[in-house]
């Protein structure tokens, strides 16, 4: 009889999620019908803005931002919102519909946290496409594409991986809904709409109507991609950059505390579809 | 003996909405917010014992794989105490998911999109399954379950069969202390089926593991348990030792005859007049074939003689109740609600 085992310890933790990344990176592989498709309309959706920004700049040059200015930042946003695309809320959505959830309950890991490490898989697979948007649109807009100095793009880099931590975490709180509504579609379609309205992918939040633009400031979305993408471009400079780190680390600490809470409550009225 | 799990007064309860019948139905639904109370698990309590074997079984929506998920502590009681390992599962999932192995016959564990190897090793490091006990189960598990050809093949492409073996195997890589086994022979033919129950007591026998198994073929429970838990409506009926509950329900025996010529009705009702005064009662009689079945123990011999005196008898056999019988009978028997 083998002896009873006590918890694992944080090597081992570590251990397990590193495996369950290697795993989930190479799930990511399994369809490449899907990859292409995905990969077709990410282009399609990032050439969308840079189209009508052109015209925009056509019709009147004289915006707050030049043109010089917005073609690196809507290359780079598109660039990070494909990097940062993961199915955190369709995966969980489908795995509590279909019950499935239930045999992710068993494993002796964090939910939360083996979760996160399947979004950072997603995340390399989509970064990789993403950096192959970045070199297509250097071929276009030359070297206005390079990061304002070197200090900066360390500092991006950091900002980066705060962002990518938002993300997460802010579909890890979305789809706690999905333990109510047995369903990740409308959570998912919730989060997409704030995403994309809030993240400064269609524009930087400069542009934004009064109310709207407050909203944004108030919000997590845009330190998912404006945030980075001005530090990568020199647009805030000095205590400025750092202040904004701070926003990004402060809402990392409170979307991970709101989703443990949630996760908590959550788990606590699940039933596990399907007999 | 160590406690491996014990259950007092566990309850659980849930809300389900009210749905009307019909497209209309369907959208009112959407608004309204009309629940009922469904109380699928009723007050139970037992208690199990380290390397024990006990199946558990029941009706559909008798309320074994709620029970099992409580236990397994993916789902939170609505009243009563449990304790497995010493843990309380709700509260201590994850310490008490490296001490046991569990297959839900329809959701299978496994890594979907990358091949059955893989979810091994992973396990192997989740679980840190020391390497001469990982030889050992993962030997076994490939050998006896015929394995081999599946480890490389995508989860996704197996058939229901396949990826039970293999979700059976994943269960038992670490050599669990208990082993909660929801419906694992689901779906299988005949020989995977003996296959896997040879392979649950293997193990068990190797490594002393507690077995609870959920099964509707009743043949998981007399191969691999030596007692029985049966739930109805939620209630647990018995709990105690398949012997027990052979004497408990099986006191019905019967008299299979084979007649040479069919009998006729105004014999047979003599026949089954002079029966009852020996507490036979004839069930059957269909053409060649008389089935009559007796309580009283005893009551053969004397069923015999009359049944080769008044009838020409071609063959006779004498059946004891199966436990399948006795377990179709109590399902059937009308509910008390």
């Amino acid at each position: 009889m083998r002896a009873l085992q006590t918890q694992l310890t944080p090597l081992e933790k570590l251990k397990s999620y590193t495996s369950l990344f290697v795993r989930s990176l190479k799930a990511s592989f399994a369809y490449r019908a899907s990859t292409i498709t995905s990969l077709i309309t990410a282009v399609f959706m990032y050439a969308v803005p840079l189209l009508l920004w052109h015209q925009v700049y056509k019709q009147k040059s004289d915006l707050a931002i030049s043109q010089e200015k917005m073609f690196p930042y809507l290359l780079l946003a598109g660039c990070l919102n494909y990097a940062l695309g993961m199915s955190v809320e369709f995966r969980i959505g489908q795995r509590i519909r279909q019950g499935l959830i239930a045999t992710d309950l068993l494993k002796p890991v964090d939910f939360q946290i083996a979760q996160g490490v399947q979004a950072v898989s997603d995340g390399i697979f989509n970064g990789v496409l993403g950096m192959m948007f970045f070199f297509s649109g250097f071929i276009f807009l030359g070297k206005d594409v390079f990061p304002a100095s070197p200090t900066a793009f360390l500092l991006f880099n950091f900002s980066f991986l705060l962002a990518f931590l938002i993300q997460y975490l802010i579909c890890f709180v979305f789809v706690q809904g999905a333990f109510y509504t047995y369903s990740g579609y409308g959570i998912f379609a919730a989060r997409g709409a704030l995403q994309q309205t809030f993240s400064g992918i269609w524009a930087p939040l400069i542009f934004y109507p009064g109310f709207l633009k407050t909203a944004g400031e108030w919000l997590p979305f845009r330190h998912t991609i404006y945030t980075p993408v001005s530090i990568y471009l020199g647009w805030v400079q000095g205590n400025e950059v750092f202040d904004l780190i701070y926003q990004q680390m402060a809402w990392v600490i409170g979307l991970y505390l709101l989703g443990r809470v949630l996760m908590v409550q959550s788990l606590k009225q699940m039933e596990v579809q399907g007999g | 003996m160590e406690k491996a799990l014990h259950v007092d007064h566990l309850c659980k309860s849930y809300k389900r909405r009210i749905r009307q019948p019909g497209l209309w139905g369907a959208f009112k639904g959407i608004l309204s917010s009309q629940f009922e109370e469904v109380e699928a698990v009723k007050k139970i309590s037992f208690s199990i014992k380290r390397g024990e074997k006990v199946g558990l079984i029941g009706e559909n929506g008798a309320g074994k794989s709620t029970t099992l998920k409580m236990l397994t502590g993916i789902i939170v009681p609505t009243g009563g105490e449990l304790e497995v390992l010493g843990l309380i599962p709700w509260k201590q999932r994850r310490e008490l998911a490296l001490n046991i192995g569990v297959v839900f016959g329809q959701r299978p564990q496994l890594l979907w999109d990358i091949p059955v190897r893989e979810t091994f090793r992973l396990l192997k490091t989740m679980y840190r399954i020391p390497d001469e006990v990982y030889e050992v189960t993962y030997k076994e598990a490939v050998k006896r379950l015929s394995l081999e050809p599946l480890l490389g093949t995508p989860v996704r492409q197996l058939s229901l069969g396949q990826r039970m073996r293999c979700d059976l195997a994943a269960a038992l890589l670490h050599a669990p202390a208990i082993a909660f086994l929801d419906e694992p022979t689901i779906g299988l033919d005949l020989s995977v089926k003996e296959q896997v129950r040879e392979f649950i007591t293997d193990m068990q026998d190797k490594f002393g593991t507690t077995l609870l198994i959920t099964t509707h073929d009743l043949k998981d429970i007399t191969e691999t348990c030596d007692r029985l838990l049966l739930l109805d409506k939620g209630a647990l009926l018995f709990d105690g030792s398949l012997k027990n509950f052979e004497k408990k329900f099986a006191n019905e025996s019967r008299i299979v005859a084979e007649l040479q010529q069919p009998a006729s009705p105004a014999a047979l009702r003599k026949l089954s007049e002079e029966m009852k005064r020996y507490g036979g009662r004839i069930i059957t009689s269909e053409g060649h074939r008389l089935v009559v079945e007796y309580k009283k123990s005893g009551s053969a011999p004397a069923l015999t003689q009359i049944l080769l005196k008044r009838q020409k008898v071609a063959d006779l056999t004498l059946e004891k109740t199966d436990i399948e019988t006795i377990v179709t009978r109590i399902y059937r028997r009308p509910s008390k609600d």
